[in-house]
């Protein structure tokens, strides 16, 4: 199992939220170091939790009010935020990434790094086509995802 | 780095026009106002299809659910496949069985373990209960991962079934993994096992209410893909008549429709199956559903989620068969459909795990979609979560409000509801 995955979410009929998935199957469609994985993960909800097991450090990519204009991104780990929500749901369709890595850390299965790019929208209305300033904001995400994925490669080779 | 406040929740935003919220009003003791509140997203079903090829209907439609995308792709392919005359293989009809039955599994594991069981166990969610009952939480990931496995084996990946195609499977596969899944399946009967003594020790309230029960219904095997209509009071319809069964209406405190058949209400889902084809159920799941004392008909809306057990182990053991049944036939490349030329119309019917799922086509003879319906299982159930909700707060009224509001919220939840994929939250509000 290849140490690092990079994981798109959202649902690419809901606007901006696509931005997970855009990012997952443009990744995809590259030249990625060969121990590197990606995987969109759609609306899985708690279902990450068993994306997460074997791997060294995990990358997510999500539509998120991070409270910058649409478009723009910001790049944390768990230590540098608090996710917010509710633990109390009506259904399973509630559960998000934050419900996700509460469990896997409750479990003690989150990997060792985790890293969030958060992704400010623009429209979450149905639409499977992402805003301009989303669609335009695609090549720098792509190169800093990709960036991360690759420069966390060489750190965990011992270069 | 300084620490900020991010809501990562994608649901939170994307979910934002959504909402669930019980509203119940009792004064002097007289129950006055008792509704379930839902805002849906838009009727954006038929836009999101109109002028696409039918080729992309299925892979549009499964993105619309993650946890039902194989139910809403393949309820699209039958719909496709009816309106173009299109007859799908032995082989074919197999392999959906099979990557349905994973989809059953992951669902239901999810619902029973990470939302029914922490609201028995006493513990406000699935977080404390990985805490205090790791082993659970563990179980229920593991059942989770086989299921996903399986899905991916067939469809080809985890999230979204891309091999599943109109007319049959761009891919297949081996026999190696078959077997592999096999005896994963097999191994996997002791987790059902403790599922089943869990459940046994759950205290489920005591409810009763009659309502009719709906699904899809086959004499030679328990339905999820195709049949008829069938319904406890009596009644089947062929599935290009769905819409007498749904009879869909508008009512002023929500904006998604209710439906209703012979009575008020009537309820889809696991209980609803189970209802009307228990005959048909695996010997094992029937011996399950005696250990949890259901027999049909089954009128406590709560063991909706006894029910959806039962269906795991059912699935479990259909999957072996199906499996043996692919293995002997042997696995063969089947030419993919081509397209005549001619359009039509065509219902496409699935019981999903929240219910039965329907869609509807109009495809031209360019093959593009003029026209489509879609009618979710959760939209069928409001009316009947609200008579519930009727028929059980005056039973409960002498309690504390908190337990209430938390019995209110069990029921709702029993129903596993998906409100459209547009809600994040539950406001219970006492006015």
């Amino acid at each position: 199992m290849n140490p690092t995955l990079i994981i798109g979410l959202g649902n690419p009929l809901r606007g901006d939220d696509g931005i997970g998935a855009r990012v997952a199957q443009a990744l995809a469609e590259q030249n990625l170091p060969p121990n590197v994985d990606v995987l969109d993960g759609g609306t899985q909800g708690l279902g990450i939790v068993n994306m997460l097991e074997g791997r060294q450090r995990v990358i997510f990519v999500d539509a998120a009010d991070v409270g910058v204009a649409p478009g723009q991104f910001k790049r944390f780990t768990l230590d540098e935020a608090r996710l917010l929500g509710n633990d109390r749901h009506l259904s399973l369709h509630n559960a998000s990434l934050r419900d996700a890595l509460l469990l896997a850390q409750a479990l003690d299965m989150l990997p060792p790094e985790v890293i969030i790019f958060g992704v400010q929208p623009d429209t979450l209305e149905w639409d499977s086509t992402l805003s301009p300033p989303v669609e335009a904001a695609l090549p720098r995400l792509l190169a800093e995802v990709k960036l991360l994925a690759i420069s966390g490669q060489s750190l965990v080779e011992s270069w | 780095m300084s620490k900020v406040d991010v809501n990562v929740n994608v649901h939170h935003l994307t979910r934002v026009e959504g909402h669930g919220n019980i509203v119940v009003d009792v004064k002097n003791g007289e129950l006055v106002k008792c509704e379930l509140q839902i805002v849906e997203a838009p009727r954006f079903f038929e836009a999101m299809l109109r002028g696409r090829p039918y080729t992309e209907a299925s892979h549009i439609t499964s993105r619309i659910c993650g946890i039902c995308a194989t139910g809403h792709a393949t309820a699209s392919l039958r719909a496709t496949e009816t309106a173009l005359g299109v007859k799908v293989s032995t082989q074919t009809q197999l392999l959906r069985k099979l990557l349905f039955h994973g989809e059953i599994i992951d669902s239901h594991v999810l619902h029973v373990y990470m939302l029914v069981a922490p609201d028995f166990l006493g513990v406000g969610s699935v977080l404390p209960l990985a805490k205090s009952h790791p082993e659970v939480v563990k179980r229920a990931l593991r059942i989770k991962k086989l299921s996903g496995d399986l899905c991916a084996m067939i469809s080809g990946r985890h999230t979204h079934p891309i091999a599943m195609t109109v007319g049959g499977f761009t891919h297949l596969p081996t026999v190696k993994e078959l077997l592999a899944m096999r005896k994963r399946l097999v191994a996997a009967r002791e987790d059902m096992n403790e599922t089943m003594a869990l459940l046994k020790t759950l205290p489920w309230p005591r409810f009763q209410r009659e309502t009719e029960y709906v699904s899809l219904k086959k004499d030679d095997e328990y339905a999820f893909i195709d049949g008829v209509v069938a319904t406890t009071d009596g009644f089947t319809y062929a599935l290009p008549d769905y819409r007498q069964v749904t009879n869909e209406y508008l009512v002023p405190h929500s904006t998604a429709k209710h439906c209703k058949h012979n009575r008020d209400s009537y309820m889809v889902g696991a209980l609803a199956r189970f209802n009307n084809n228990y005959e048909q159920l695996h010997p094992r799941a029937k011996a399950a559903a005696n250990e949890l004392g259901m027999k049909p008909v089954v009128t406590n809306s709560f063991l909706n989620s006894g029910a959806q057990a039962v269906e795991m182990l059912h699935c479990l053991e259909d999957s072996i068969q199906l499996i043996d049944q692919l293995i002997d036939r042997g696995l063969q490349e089947e030419p993919l459909y081509q397209f005549q030329g001619k359009g039509g119309e065509g219902v496409g019917s699935c019981d999903v795990p929240r219910g039965t799922l329907f869609h509807d086509y109009i495809i031209d003879d360019d093959g593009l979609i003029q026209g489509a319906n879609c009618i979710i299982p959760t939209g069928q159930n409001y009316a009947n979560m609200e008579a519930d909700m009727r028929a059980l707060v005056p039973q409960i009224l002498d309690r504390p409000q908190e337990e209430i509001t938390h019995l209110m919220e069990m029921l709702i939840r029993a129903y596993d509801p998906c409100i459209s994929c547009s809600t994040h939250f539950l406001d219970v509000e006492f006015l």
